[in-house]
């Protein structure tokens, strides 16, 4: 079921969108409908030919509020009027009307709230602007080759704006939740009326003649147009191009109004836009730590789990390699190999025995028994010859295969000390002894066994040749 | 205070490539071990100084001095007042 709108919620979303989409316009257009309530506000259309435009300009709008006695006065010139448009203004008269949309939720309806109006003959501010913007942009003030970066978080921060107010405080506020620690200087000027773009000069140039910044702010709050007029200056602009500071502006609630906010190397919606765009939040840099101690857990897991693998690998090779396990495998195939000869053996004595059996059937037929009895004897002595040749063939068989495997084992240098075998060392030379006659009674003997060393003293020797052990 | 804040931005920079070389796995084990056990402390001692982090704020008056700036406290003030 698609989403059913309350009227008010569906008023709020269009308010968003329009206020959001169009925070500053110019329209030019003819006034009618024009009226005048007590309250000094004044309601008109702007007409044209092709539709109309509903436009409410308030009281506090319609003069200039720097000066006393509610008159008009141009911020760029300077020039003081001698009447407000507002009194003048009469139906039909095209004008040229700066302002924000917004929408009127009671009435339903969307309408200009100006914060300027002007004859269009006349259109003095709007004309200057529009000069000053094409003369900069003709020098390449808007360039964006020109703009360069801003410092990744910078921790000397130089801000041009008014000491007291929203701007100040919202910058404030927002970046003591950012960053990890930084220094703020705050260089105090007017940023509002005839004095203003040159004490922004001014606070400027002192920023830059510190040499301590790294970044310069220039910032200030919402205001009308005429409040923000200070920086559509051109001195401004000028001390923007020639800094040699990157400059940051947040100028007011709307980005594409004032000349400063063009020129700048990196532009602002807000004073709390500012800080955001100079410092990232605190908690992404706690985050960025959480993720980076999560990879290195991760990482370090996967790499000794890696090299456990490795190890149980070659573990299982070696033990398949080592002197024990050959010797295993080397009594496994001898066993098998005296069982087949076992077996040829008597397969060949039987084959034998049958043969002589046959003859001696022959024999006692042809001879009778008296000559085959001493035959019969001399058979039985051979047969007991053949019988013992192949137990000496298999016994010396098994005794190459004894030596074999004791070789084998002696590969293994704990091997034979395990088994009792000990390294007897003489004190006195440093080398092994091999030969009884090699120490005498009374010399100090090193005996290295299986587990351990054992000191001694040579009581009595007794010399052989080395072969009667 | 700028020269320590400085060597925050290198510590996490040191992190980042401590994790990417671990990532890559194929170092010794030893080495990895070092690697981690190095990180590990880089971490911990980038979350003390992140808490330890403070904005600091001064003006700079026409005469070059700087002294703290005055509007703080009343902003702090203010600022207790609006959201706590």
């Amino acid at each position: 079921m698609p989403h059913v709108f309350e009227v008010g919620e569906l008023t709020r979303s269009i308010k968003d969108v329009i206020e959001s989409e169009f925070p500053f316009v110019w329209v030019r257009g003819q006034v009618v409908n024009l009226s005048r309530p007590g309250s000094g506000h004044l309601y008109f259309s702007l007409r044209d030919a092709e539709a109309a435009l509903a436009v409410v300009w308030f009281k506090n709008a319609q003069g200039g509020k720097a000066l006393a006695g509610g008159g008009r006065y141009d911020p760029l010139t300077g020039e003081v009027f001698e009447t407000s448009l507002a009194t003048s203004l009469t139906d039909g008269m095209e004008v040229m009307v700066a302002g924000r949309l917004t929408v009127y939720a009671p009435r339903g309806g969307y309408q200009l709230v100006a914060e300027l109006v002007q004859e269009m003959g006349e259109g003095r501010l709007w004309l200057e602007f529009e000069a000053l913007k094409k003369d900069l942009a003709a020098k390449g003030y808007f360039d964006q080759e020109r703009k360069r970066p801003l410092p990744p978080h910078p921790t000397r921060v130089a801000v041009v704006t008014a000491p007291t107010g929203a701007a100040v405080r919202d910058f404030i506020r927002i970046g003591r939740e950012r960053g990890h620690g930084a220094e703020v200087r705050i260089y105090p000027t007017l940023v509002q009326g005839d004095a203003a773009p040159i004490g922004i000069v001014r606070a400027m140039l002192r920023a830059v003649a510190d040499d301590w910044a790294q970044v310069l702010v220039l910032i200030r709050g919402g205001g009308s147009l005429e409040d923000l007029w200070a920086f559509n200056s051109p001195d401004v602009a000028k001390a923007i191009f020639a800094s040699p500071l990157p400059v940051l502006t947040g100028v007011g609630h709307e980005v594409d109004v004032t000349i400063a906010d063009m020129v700048a190397d990196v532009r602002a919606a807000t004073p709390s836009h500012a800080a955001q765009l100079l410092w990232p939040e605190r908690a992404q840099y706690a985050q960025r730590l959480d993720d980076l101690e999560m990879d290195l857990r991760r990482t370090v897991e996967a790499l000794l789990a890696a090299r456990e693998r490795e190890l149980a690998v070659l573990a299982r090779g070696l033990a398949w390699l080592s002197p024990s396990r050959r010797l295993v495998r080397l009594e496994e195939s001898f066993a098998a190999t005296r069982e087949r000869l076992d077996r040829a053996v008597l397969a060949w004595l039987d084959g034998r025995q049958r043969r002589l059996d046959r003859a001696s059937e022959g024999l006692s037929r042809r001879f009778g028994p008296g000559s085959l009895g001493t035959r019969l004897e001399g058979l039985f002595r051979r047969a007991e010859r053949l019988v013992a040749a192949g137990r000496l063939y298999t016994a010396a068989k098994e005794q190459g295969l004894a030596v074999g495997a004791a070789r084998l084992a002696g590969l293994d240098p704990l091997g034979p000390l395990g088994r009792g075998y000990s390294l007897t060392t003489v004190t006195r030379t440093g080398k092994f002894l091999r030969r009884a006659d090699a120490v005498r009674p009374g010399d100090n003997l090193d005996i290295m066994v299986y587990a351990g060393r054992v000191r001694a003293t040579v009581a009595e020797t007794a010399p052989g040749n080395g072969e009667d052990v | 205070m700028s020269e320590r804040e400085e060597s925050f931005e290198k510590a996490l920079e040191k992190l980042e490539r401590i994790a990417a070389k671990l990532e890559t796995g194929d170092i010794p084990l030893e080495k990895g071990v070092a690697l981690y056990k190095e990180g590990m402390g880089l971490v911990a001692a980038c979350r003390k100084r992140l808490e330890a982090a403070r904005l600091e704020i001064a003006q700079a008056g026409e005469d070059g001095a700087v002294r703290p700036f005055e509007a703080e406290a009343e902003a702090e003030a203010g600022d207790a007042d609006g959201d706590g």
